[in-house]
C-alpha cells in the first residue's frame, strides 16, 4: 500500500484515483499507463482491506478494481467502498471473464468491466468513459 | 415523425379555416336574418305608405261628396261617417310611418306638416254631431250649425282640392323612397345570401379536404400497421419490448413463438420466460443484468460487453416429446425517452446451427493440427516400425469388436467385457505412446474412459456399450487416415528411389507366412523413444541399456514389444524414484533400466531390470484390498511370492491416480496373459528399495506359432 504524491496539476479540477489489485506489476502498469490529464493517482492498495483504508485517507473520486484478492474480495469490497460514498465511479479489471461475475460487479456498484489482458488503449478508454 | 408533422400542421390549418369559414357563414346568416326582418317590415311600410298615397284624393272626393249632399240636403251620415274613418287611418297610418326611427325622408316631413295645418280645419267638421237640416214648408234647408257645418266642409274642401295634388306627390316621393330603401336592403340581403352560400361551399371543400386527409392519413396508419405485423412475422429473430416491470409487452414476432414453443408472451415476466430453461443460477444473473439495463449506470456498449446471455444454452421441446439443448442469443437495447428508459428491446435468437458449427470448425481445426502433429510424429518413425503397429493395432481393434459383439446377458458377462476391452485398449495405448502417435493414444484414452466409467456403474446393459461403437468406428477411421498419411509420407520418402511399397501399407502377414528363423523389426528405436518421453512427462531420469532386441524373432516381436512397454512404462510410473529421493537413498541420481535378450536353451529369455524401488508386498496387499480383489483374511494368509504374484492379476493397479501411463490396473496382466498364451512364463523378483526384475521365458518361435495357433 502506498499513498502517491500528488503531482499538483493546476487549471481544473483533478479527479482522484486509487488503484486497487494484488499484483504489484498491475499495480504499476495501470499507475504508468493511464494518460488523462484530470486524473491523479493518490494511492495503491493490494487486496479489499487496504483499499478501505486508502480510502479513508485519500478519498478517491474513482478506482480500478481488481476482483480475486486475498482477504476481502473486490466484489465485497465494491459493496464498501459504495456504501461509503455513493457518488464513487469504480472501474473492475479482472481477469475473470465471465460474465456472471461482471453482472455481479455492476449490481454491487461498479460502473465498468475491463478484462485481463488489457492494452493502454483499452484501460485509458475505460477511464475515459467513467469519467463522462 | 416530420411527415407525420406536417400532416398534422396541414389539418390543424384546414380545421382553423373551417371554423372560420363557419363562423362567417353564422354571421351571413345573422345579418341576412336582420335584413328580412328589416325588409318584411319595410315591405309593411311600403305598402302603409302606398295607401296614403290614396288617401289626399279619397279625402277630398268624400269632401267633395259631403259638400253636395249638404247642398242638396241629402242624408250626410255615411258620407260624414266615411270621412271620419278616413281621417283616422291616415292619421294612423301618417303618425306609424313617421315613427320609424330610420324613416328621415324629408318629403313625409312636408306631408306631416301640410297635414298639420291642414288637419284642424278638419276637426270641426268631425266634431259636428246632430243633424244639418231644419225642416221647413219650402223644404229642408241647413240649421244654424249646419251652416256652420256647411262652410267647413266647403272651405277643406276647396283647400283640399287645392292641395291634394302636393301632398298626394310627397306621398308618392316617400313611397318611392321606402322602394328604394326596400330594394336596396333587398340587393345587401341577395350580396350575403351568395357570400352565405360561398361560405358554405367553402365549408363543405374543408370538410372534404379534411375527410380526404384523414382517409389517406388512416390508410397510411393501416399501411404501417401492416408493414409492422409483416416485419414481425417475417423477421427469423424473436423481438419483444420489456417494461419496467421487467414484463413483456402486448406485441412480438412471430419468431419468438417458435424458438419458445409458446404463445402468451404478454405480461409475462422475462424470469418466467426462462425459468424451467436455465439453471437457476444463470437465470439469477440474467435477472440481474435485465435490472442493470434500466439504471443509467453502464452505457449501452459495456452492456452488451457483460451480456450474459449472448449465448445461452436452453433445453427445449425436440417436437417428439424429448429435449434437446440449444443455444440462444439475446441481445438487449434500451429505448430511451424523454424521462429515460421507455422500454428495453430484446432480440432472440437461436444460434445453435453456428454454434454447432463453430464447434465442429474448431474439432476440424484440433484434427488438423494433431494430423500436422502426427505426420510430424510419422517422420521420426521407421516406416517399417509404423507399419507394424497400424497391423497390430488393427487386429487389437479388431479383437475389441469382436469382444463388443460377443453376446452378454448376465452382470458377469458385462463385467467381462469390460475387462477385456480395458486390456486391449490399454496395450493398443502403450504402443500408441511409444511411438509418440498422440492423437490415437488420446483416441483409445478416452475409449479407456469410457470402459472406466461403465465399470462404475452397478447395472450393466447392451446398450451402454453403444457410444464405444460409435468411438471404436472414429478410432479405424483415424487409423486408415494414419495408415494413407504413412503411405504418403513412404512414398515421398522413397520416390527417388522408387522403392519396393511402402512397408506401412503391407498386409500383415500371418504368424505362418513369417520364417521362424528370421528376426523381425529392430524394436529398440521404439522403446528408447518410449523411455525419453516417459521420462519426460513423469519427470524421471533414468537410462535404457538394450541388448539382444535385434535377435527378437518375427513371430515374437509384437509379444516381446508389448511386455517391454508395459514393464518401462510401470519402471517409469512405480519404479525408478524421483532424483532427489534416490540420493537421499545413496543411489545415482540417474536411473538404470536394463533389458536382455538372449536364446536360451531351445528358447529365449527376456530379462527387464530397474534399479528403483522395488515392489513391497504390503503396498501389493493394500492396493488389492482397496480394490477388492482380495479379501482381508486372504491378504493376511498371503505369502511374499503370493503377494508378488497380484501384480498379474486383472484389473490391479497399485497408482490412484489415472494418467495416460498407468493407473488402469491392465498392463502386467495383459503382459503375463500374452506370454501364457505364447507357452511361455514370467516371474518377478525384487528387492524394496533396491530393484525389481522380470524374467520372461519364451519357448521356439515354431513351438509359439503352435501355441498361438
Amino acid at each position: 500500500m502506498s499513498a502517491a504524491r500528488g503531482n499538483g496539476k493546476g487549471g481544473k479540477r483533478t479527479l482522484k484515483l486509487l488503484i486497487v489489485d494484488d499484483s504489484n506489476i498491475i499495480r504499476r502498469r495501470i499507475e504508468r499507463s493511464q494518460q488523462l490529464e484530470e486524473l491523479e493517482v493518490v494511492g495503491t492498495a493490494a487486496n479489499g482491506l487496504e483499499a478501505l483504508e486508502m480510502f479513508s485517507k485519500t478519498d478517491p473520486d474513482m478506482v480500478t478494481m481488481d476482483l480475486t484478492m486475498p482477504q476481502m474480495d473486490g466484489i465485497e469490497c465494491i459493496s464498501k467502498l459504495v456504501q461509503l460514498k455513493p457518488a464513487i465511479r469504480i472501474l473492475v479489471i479482472s481477469a475473470l471473464a465471465d460474465k456472471a461475475t461482471a453482472v455481479e460487479a455492476m449490481e454491487r456498484g461498479a460502473n465498468g468491466f475491463l478484462n485481463k489482458p488489457f492494452t493502454d488503449r483499452q484501460l485509458n478508454e475505460a477511464i475515459a468513459e467513467l469519467i463522462t | 415523425m416530420n411527415v407525420a408533422g406536417a400532416d398534422r400542421n396541414r389539418r390543424l390549418v384546414t380545421a382553423g379555416a373551417g371554423t372560420a369559414l363557419a363562423l362567417v357563414m353564422g354571421l351571413a346568416l345573422l345579418a341576412g336574418f336582420r335584413l328580412a326582418t328589416q325588409i318584411r317590415s319595410s315591405i309593411t311600410e311600403l305598402q302603409t305608405a302606398s295607401e296614403l298615397q290614396t288617401y289626399p284624393s279619397v279625402l277630398t272626393q268624400q269632401l267633395t261628396a259631403l259638400r253636395q249632399r249638404l247642398e242638396t240636403r241629402e242624408y250626410t251620415g255615411q258620407a260624414h261617417e266615411e270621412l271620419a274613418g278616413t281621417v283616422a287611418r291616415f292619421k294612423h297610418d301618417l303618425r306609424r310611418l313617421a315613427r320609424r326611427s330610420d324613416m328621415q325622408s324629408p318629403q313625409l316631413r312636408d306631408a306631416q306638416r301640410m297635414w298639420q295645418a291642414y288637419s284642424p280645419l278638419l276637426a270641426p267638421i268631425l266634431a259636428f254631431s246632430g243633424e244639418p237640416y231644419v225642416d221647413t214648408d219650402s223644404g229642408s234647408s241647413l240649421s244654424d250649425s249646419g251652416k256652420m257645418y256647411y262652410r267647413n266642409v266647403r272651405q277643406a274642401q276647396l283647400l283640399a282640392k287645392q292641395n291634394v295634388g302636393r301632398l298626394h306627390r310627397l306621398l308618392t316621393a316617400v313611397t318611392r323612397s321606402l322602394e328604394t330603401q326596400t330594394s336596396g336592403a333587398a340587393a345587401r340581403l341577395r350580396l350575403l345570401l351568395s357570400g352565405g352560400v360561398l361560405a358554405a361551399l367553402a365549408l363543405a371543400a374543408a370538410a372534404a379536404y379534411l375527410q380526404l386527409t384523414r382517409a389517406r392519413h388512416e390508410r397510411a396508419a393501416r399501411e404501417a400497421q401492416e408493414q409492422t405485423r409483416d416485419i414481425l412475422k417475417t423477421v427469423r429473430e424473436g423481438f419483444f419490448l420489456l417494461d419496467a416491470d421487467y414484463k413483456i409487452g402486448s406485441v412480438w414476432s412471430e419468431a419468438l413463438a417458435h424458438i419458445f414453443g409458446r404463445n402468451d408472451f404478454a405480461g409475462l415476466s422475462f424470469e418466467k420466460l426462462l425459468e424451467d430453461r436455465v439453471p437457476p443460477t444463470t437465470l439469477a444473473t440474467a435477472v440481474k443484468y435485465i435490472k442493470l439495463l434500466w439504471g443509467d449506470r453502464a452505457h449501452e456498449n459495456l452492456m452488451k460487453s457483460i451480456n450474459p446471455l449472448g449465448q445461452l444454452e436452453i433445453s427445449a421441446d425436440n417436437g417428439r416429446g424429448g429435449k434437446e439443448t440449444r443455444y440462444l442469443q439475446f441481445d438487449f437495447h434500451r429505448v430511451v425517452g424523454a424521462k429515460g428508459v421507455k422500454h428495453v428491446l430484446c432480440s432472440v435468437s437461436d444460434i445453435t446451427s453456428n454454434v454447432l458449427l463453430a464447434r465442429e470448425l474448431q474439432e476440424a481445426q484440433e484434427n488438423a493440427n494433431a494430423q500436422v502433429d502426427m505426420m510430424v510424429g510419422m517422420m521420426h518413425v521407421d516406416p517399417l516400425q509404423l507399419g507394424s503397429f497400424l497391423d497390430t493395432t488393427e487386429t487389437g481393434l479388431q479383437l475389441i469388436n469382436a469382444i463388443l459383439k460377443e453376446p452378454a446377458r448376465t452382470d458377469g458377462e458385462f463385467r467381462k467385457k469390460l475387462g477385456g476391452l480395458f486390456r486391449e485398449l490399454h496395450s493398443i495405448k502403450g504402443e500408441a505412446s511409444a511411438l509418440n502417435l498422440m492423437s490415437i493414444a488420446q483416441r483409445v484414452h478416452h475409449l479407456e474412459d469410457m470402459v472406466s466409467e461403465l465399470k462404475k456403474r452397478a447395472e450393466l446393459s447392451g446398450n451402454d456399450f453403444l457410444p464405444m461403437v460409435l468411438k471404436l468406428d472414429e478410432l479405424l477411421a483415424h487409423l486408415r487416415g494414419v495408415r494413407e498419411m504413412a503411405t504418403r509420407l513412404t512414398a515421398l520418402k522413397d520416390a527417388p528411389a522408387a522403392a519396393a511399397p511402402a512397408a506401412a501399407t503391407r498386409q500383415k502377414p500371418s504368424p505362418a507366412e513369417r520364417p521362424a528363423g528370421r528376426t523381425g523389426e529392430d524394436i529398440s528405436p521404439t522403446l528408447r523413444a518410449l523411455a525419453e518421453k516417459l521420462a519426460k512427462d513423469h519427470r524421471k531420469a533414468f537410462k535404457l541399456m538394450l541388448s539382444g532386441l535385434a535377435e527378437v524373432p518375427a513371430p515374437y516381436v509384437a509379444t516381446v514389444k508389448d511386455c517391454l512397454i508395459q514393464m518401462l512404462r510401470n519402471s517409469a510410473v512405480h519404479g525408478i524414484e524421483a532424483s532427489a529421493t534416490r540420493r537421499a537413498q545413496a543411489k545415482a541420481d540417474v536411473g538404470a533400466v536394463r533389458v536382455d535378450f538372449r536364446r536360451a536353451g531351445e528358447g529365449y529369455e527376456l530379462v527387464f531390470e530397474d534399479d528403483g524401488a522395488g515392489i513391497s508386498p504390503q503396498v501389493l496387499k493394500d492396493a488389492a484390498l482397496r480394490k477388492n480383489i482380495i479379501t482381508a483374511e486372504e491378504a493376511a494368509a498371503m505369502d511374499t511370492r503370493t503377494a508378488m504374484a497380484l501384480i498379474f492379476r486383472p484389473g490391479f493397479s497399485t497408482q490412484e491416480e489415472v494418467t495416460m501411463d498407468a493407473g488402469r490396473g491392465v498392463g502386467m496382466d495383459v503382459v503375463a496373459r500374452t506370454v501364457y498364451g505364447l507357452g511361455g512364463k514370467i516371474g518377478v523378483s525384487t528387492n524394496p528399495g533396491r530393484f525389481t526384475r522380470f524374467k520372461i521365458v519364451l519357448p521356439a518361435a515354431e513351438a509359439a506359432s503352435s501355441a498361438v495357433a
